[in-house]
């Protein structure tokens, strides 16, 4: 039997169960405050839109969450989600298949992605500038493809997607669900998802124990290109519509999401879980903004906060367990 | 290696030492680093530090320089007493050490290297006067009889150079006492010369040096006085004429050993497990030559800096080869560590916290990490699989963990050890690369590790143990290769391994 | 970038290299040959860029630019970043029209837009140094708060109304030279003394090539760096003031992004993110660079957007070449 040695602290079995325990309670104090502040919280319709801008967020972010397990960070998101949308939406009107349309804009996702995963491997250019320089590149590119126009009218089981309901419950939450138990099975339950924590955790060790750690670091990003496609697709079916800008305020929103959700933005730290319930909260919070009546404009600014703090805590919790 | 040149005689006669420590010790929580140390600098002399790794050199030369407070003892400048609490004390004793690693900014000249911090002033607040900064620079660089352009940026400059920047910065804060550690083990042999020509210069200004080095030829080239030091005490202090290469070596070695341990020594060892042929890569190794047969554990010996560590990665796929082979079990070995591990290699890393685990992950997640493929061949990975394998090893192992599921950063530095070793073991691997297996634990628990070890080569594996501390390498090894200046210098079988024999190859003193 | 050749391990006994005295202008060639390359290739492809006009239009058009790149080169000197100037940059602009309309008075307006610049620099610096959050996280958060900030003081409406006082920044002539330029000059030549000849210069190299040499040397490296910031934000401030005279108005949304084209600029212009390696001439040519490119694409009727995407390709491009050169 494995010894207890004394003094040391009994490991919490349930330690990352803990973690996500402490978010939701947060979760259900804000509905509380929330509906007591406001009548309009607790309709149906303003629950389902909180539901349903949560689920967007959350598709974007659940692959932006394996890239910052990995210590990485992807800022194309937003510009990724634009030119996935627009390219699937042109396709889709040209051809007149949401099939063909939806494949190109998951492939163009993805494809963005695994660039970014060849610039930081191959090129070994820091994440950050890396990604920023690419959003940049994809902006343009969306701009240039759909030379200022919008493309908008798409069939309607398309467009169901992003706006029709099943048995009450919007699509697209099924869709969170869905890709919440690929992703936490992803993320638990395979041997990739085991070998990206331990590229985060500590890249020097994982490659030491023969982790290939840039076939996995292309990966992430190639995985974090693919969400930002699918949540693209919700996005269409829900606006019906796409242009050049779509899209571009969505990144801030995800990374704080991804770190409200406990994932460390150093690494080896963090779940799929965890994203989902901080962009409860994100969402929870702007929602509460809105409802009352604070000025929309301020959205950024509290999102920028939020990102602040959440890494100030996430360094001192660190701090703190290593000491 | 022959050094030309004359020795300068430059010793000045002074009844009292420049400086002067008396009877200091030093202890870190398990370990008395330096015990009752007494030790003389004059002015113009070189005084020797000789010690083996742990001996307590590096502690002595943190104390000079103000980094470590000592425990007990007294210092005396010039007769007086003085304390060095701080390295603002040390430097206005006029200490200073250069270190291996220099603090220089590369992107920066020589002269603003020179004067980092203590600039002399321009016309306004704030900025910087370039042409006396240079001229004082160049001054300072003829001094050492250093040629180079003090615009020059300190990045362009080869090693040797950087270091007598270092040394111009030290005499530019007006040092009198000058600790160089092993200052020319980055060096060639032309650059030595340059280095000592140097070295000759400050003797002749009144500028005492400690020097710590392990080059026998030059400890009685350049040395004046000899200062031995062992298990953090000092066994000898002799002048150079008084003493000889060989009763150095006698010296230095005979460790307290605290460990009980014994081995039966494996006598009829299996197949070639690993062999290395002309092997050289780009970390600075060269013709390295070695073999590893299944049951049996071969030391690699040396000083700190001879180049164990870099053989390691080498024979691993780390650092990539330039030339030379690398076979394992017979079969050639080429690319990245990922083919390495797959060939049944292990290499457990010097730095446990740096490189051999994810201190962040459980016990669990580290000790399946480098058998992922082995243990869920399909990919999809249960955590009851893994916790039933890390169960098995915390049991085989005895590793003192409350849970399969603690973080691994909480466990003592054994035991962390023992979770690197189990995560090889749940890899199957038939040749172990051990880089100082035994560095940082404490002494009941290292006797644990050698016992794995030998359980290890008793199931048919086959161990490169690198090692700094001789009375290991001699008790545990059944033979061991010994490094010197990045190359193998030379085989001790069984009957020959002694400290003084791998000491004697280790510093080039045959 | 060549790494320092540390004692130890990777250089046993073999012979060192001879000292190049190697002079900072080492790096010329690079950006020069992009930027001759570019003009060679617009003046082929567009009849009017050769033109006078059209090459002060660049000269014009860059200056804000440079007010940005320049505090920009020395942030990226410590090894750090700033992604808020193009936010900071709107804030500040739009802080100074409003101010302008509000009190009628353009150095009340300056000193307002000086005053929010400092503070996002000093905030940025502070919680980089004090609290140790990496840069680009910092000013990521930095970045959204100044949008949002810009957005809810104008909500969302240009401010327009400026008076001969502030338009002249931009549009006006002094001794007959445009005033922009002279204020670009006059900030390189500030920014080239400070880098070069002042100890805040030394630290900033030393701050991104070997921190700890600092601190054994006793500097309190801190305080230099949050300085750094605070300088960048007190810039982008004033470059605040140009924006503003530039558009006759302060729009919400007027300099979003402009933080990239300052990072390319420093970037092609030779200054890497690490080590503190870089070259404060070479952002000036990163910026005619990027003034070129944009100025050039411009004529042959390519939108914005894509002008941006362009620099973005030539950044990323630059930066891969880079990393073929040094050995992994």
């Amino acid at each position: 039997m494995s010894e207890l040695v004394a003094g040391l602290p009994k490991h919490d079995w349930s330690g990352e169960f803990k973690a996500i325990g402490y978010r939701l309670l947060a979760v259900a104090a804000m509905c509380i405050a929330l509906a007591l502040v406001s009548d309009a919280f607790l309709t149906w319709n303003n629950v389902l839109n909180v539901l349903r801008q949560a689920a967007l967020l959350f598709l974007l972010a659940s692959g932006l969450t394996l890239v910052i397990l990995t210590a990485g960070l992807d800022l194309s998101v937003g510009a990724n989600v634009a030119l996935s949308a627009c390219l699937a939406g042109t396709v889709m009107k040209a051809t007149g298949s949401p099939a063909l349309g939806a494949a190109l804009g998951l492939a163009c996702g993805t494809l963005i992605g695994a660039v970014n995963g060849l610039l930081v491997t191959k090129a070994r250019i820091p994440p950050f500038i890396a990604t920023y320089g690419m959003l940049w590149v994809v902006h343009g590119v969306t701009y240039w493809y759909m030379a200022g126009s919008t493309v908008h009218g798409f069939p309607a089981n398309f467009r169901a997607l992003g706006s029709g309901y099943w048995l009450g419950i919007p699509i697209p939450v099924y869709l969170m669900f869905l890709f919440l138990a690929i992703g936490v099975l992803f993320a638990q339950r395979t041997t990739w998802g085991q070998e990206i924590y331990a590229v985060g955790a500590n890249p020097v060790a994982a490659r030491l124990s023969g982790v290939p750690i840039h076939r996995r670091l292309v990966l992430v990003y190639a995985l974090s290109g693919a969400m930002a496609g699918l949540a693209s697709l919700i996005f269409l079916a829900r606006l019906n519509a796409a242009e050049g800008d779509i899209g571009e305020s969505l990144t801030l929103p995800a990374i704080a999401a991804v770190l409200i959700g406990g994932t460390s933005l150093f690494g080896g730290i963090g779940t799929v879980g965890g994203t989902l319930v901080g962009a409860l909260i994100l969402t929870l919070v702007l929602n509460g903004m809105n409802l009352l009546a604070l000025n929309p404009n301020s959205q950024p600014l509290v999102t920028g906060v939020i990102v602040i703090l959440a890494v100030y805590l996430d360094m001192l919790t660190r701090k703190r367990t290593r000491s | 290696m022959s050094i030309s040149g004359v020795r300068a005689t430059a010793r000045t006669d002074s009844d009292v030492p420049l400086f002067e420590l008396r009877n200091v010790s030093k202890a870190f929580p398990g370990v008395q680093a330096l015990e009752g140390v007494s030790f003389t600098i004059h002015a113009g002399e070189v005084d020797m530090l000789l010690g083996e790794n742990g001996a307590g050199k590096s502690t002595l030369m943190k104390i000079l320089c103000g980094a470590y407070h000592a425990d007990s003892g007294e210092f005396l400048h010039h007769g007086r007493p003085v304390t060095i609490r701080s390295p603002a004390d040390a430097r206005a004793l006029g200490i200073a050490v250069i270190f291996q690693e220099f603090s220089l900014v590369p992107y920066l000249d020589i002269a603003q290297n020179i004067f980092l911090g203590r600039e002399p002033r321009g016309r306004f607040p704030g900025t910087i006067d370039h042409r006396q900064m240079h001229a004082e620079a160049r001054r300072l660089l003829d001094t050492l009889g250093v040629g180079e352009d003090t615009h020059a940026l300190v990045h362009t400059l080869g090693v040797a150079q950087q270091q007598l920047v270092e040394i111009a910065k030290a005499l530019s804060q007006h040092a009198r006492i000058l600790v160089l550690d092993e200052p020319t083990s980055a060096l060639s042999e032309h650059e030595t010369e340059r280095l000592f020509a140097v070295i000759r210069r400050l003797q002749a200004d009144g500028v005492a040096m400690v020097y710590i080095s392990h080059r026998l030829p030059e400890v009685f080239l350049l040395g004046d006085r000899i200062t031995v030091l062992r298990d953090g005490k000092g066994v000898a202090t002799v002048a150079v004429s008084d003493t000889t290469p060989d009763e150095l070596v006698t010296l230095m070695v005979g460790r307290r050993v605290d460990m009980q341990y014994t081995r039966e020594y494996s006598t009829s060892p299996g197949e070639i497990v690993l062999e290395a042929k002309n092997l050289a890569a780009v970390n600075g190794i060269a013709g390295v030559d070695l073999t590893v047969r299944a049951g049996e554990i071969v030391g690699l010996a040396g000083l700190v800096g001879a180049g164990r560590t870099e053989v390691a990665r080498a024979i691993f796929g780390a650092d990539r080869t330039t030339e030379g082979e690398v076979f394992v079990l017979g079969q050639a070995r080429t690319g990245g560590p990922d083919r390495t591990v797959r060939m049944r290699v292990a290499l457990i890393p010097e730095g446990r916290k740096q490189q051999g685990l994810a201190i962040v992950r459980t016990v669990t997640d580290n000790l399946v990490l480098a058998s992922l493929k082995r243990l869920f061949p399909r990919g999809w990975y249960s955590p009851a699989a893994a916790a039933r394998t890390a169960e098995g090893n915390i049991r085989a192992l005895r590793i003192a963990t409350p849970s399969a599921r603690q973080e691994v950063q909480y466990l003592s530095g054994g035991n962390q050890q023992k979770v690197v070793v189990g995560k090889w073991l749940n890899a199957e691997a038939k040749v172990y690369l051990f880089d100082e297996p035994t560095r940082g634990i404490d002494v009941g628990a290292k006797a644990e590790v050698f016992a794995l070890i030998d359980q290890l080569v008793k199931d048919g594996a086959g161990v490169l143990m690198i090692s700094s501390e001789l009375s290991e390498v001699v008790k545990v090894c059944d033979r061991a290769y010994v490094m010197r200046g990045f190359r193998i210098a030379g085989e001790l079988v069984r009957a020959e391994l002694t400290e003084a024999n791998i000491l004697r190859l280790a510093m080039h003193h045959a | 970038m060549p790494e320092i050749p540390r004692a130890g391990p990777l250089a046993p006994a073999a012979a060192s290299q001879p000292a190049r005295a190697s002079v900072r202008w080492s790096r010329i060639p690079g950006v020069a040959y992009t930027l001759a390359a570019l003009c060679v290739v617009f003046a082929l492809t567009s009849k009017g860029f050769l033109n006078p006009t059209n090459l002060a239009n660049i000269g014009m058009q860059s200056t804000i630019l440079l007010l940005l790149a320049l505090p920009m080169t020395l942030i990226i000197l410590t090894e750090g970043i700033d992604l808020s100037m193009g936010a900071v940059l709107t804030v500040a602009s739009v802080v100074l029209a409003a101010t302008v309309v509000k009190t009628g008075s353009p150095v009340l307006a300056l000193g307002a837009a000086l005053a929010i610049g400092a503070a996002f620099g000093f905030a940025n610096g502070a919680l980089t140094a004090w609290v140790a959050i990496p840069p680009f996280v910092v000013t990521l958060g930095t970045m959204g708060i100044a949008q949002g900030l810009a957005l809810i003081l104008t909500d969302a409406q240009s401010i327009v109304g400026m008076p001969e006082s502030v338009t002249w920044w931009y549009g006006g002539f002094l001794a007959g030279i445009p005033v922009p330029l002279l204020v670009a000059v006059a900030a390189y030549l500030a920014m080239h003394a400070l880098l070069y000849h002042t100890r805040f210069g030394t630290y900033v190299f030393a701050l991104g090539g070997n921190p700890d040499a600092l601190r054994l040397a006793g500097v309190r490296g801190d305080f230099y760096l949050v300085g750094v910031y605070a300088l960048g934000g007190l810039m982008t401030g004033f470059a605040g003031l140009l924006l503003t005279a530039r558009m006759s108005a302060g729009h919400p949304t007027a300099a979003i992004g402009l933080e990239f084209e300052a990072i390319a600029a420093v970037a092609l212009g030779g200054t890497s993110f690490e080590k503190g390696n870089g070259w404060l001439f070479g952002t000036v040519l990163g910026v005619l660079t990027v003034g070129v490119l944009r100025n050039g694409l411009n004529l042959l009727g390519i939108p914005s957007a894509v002008q941006v995407a362009a620099i973005g390709v030539l950044v990323i491009g630059a930066l891969w070449v880079d990393s073929l050169r040094t050995p992994g």
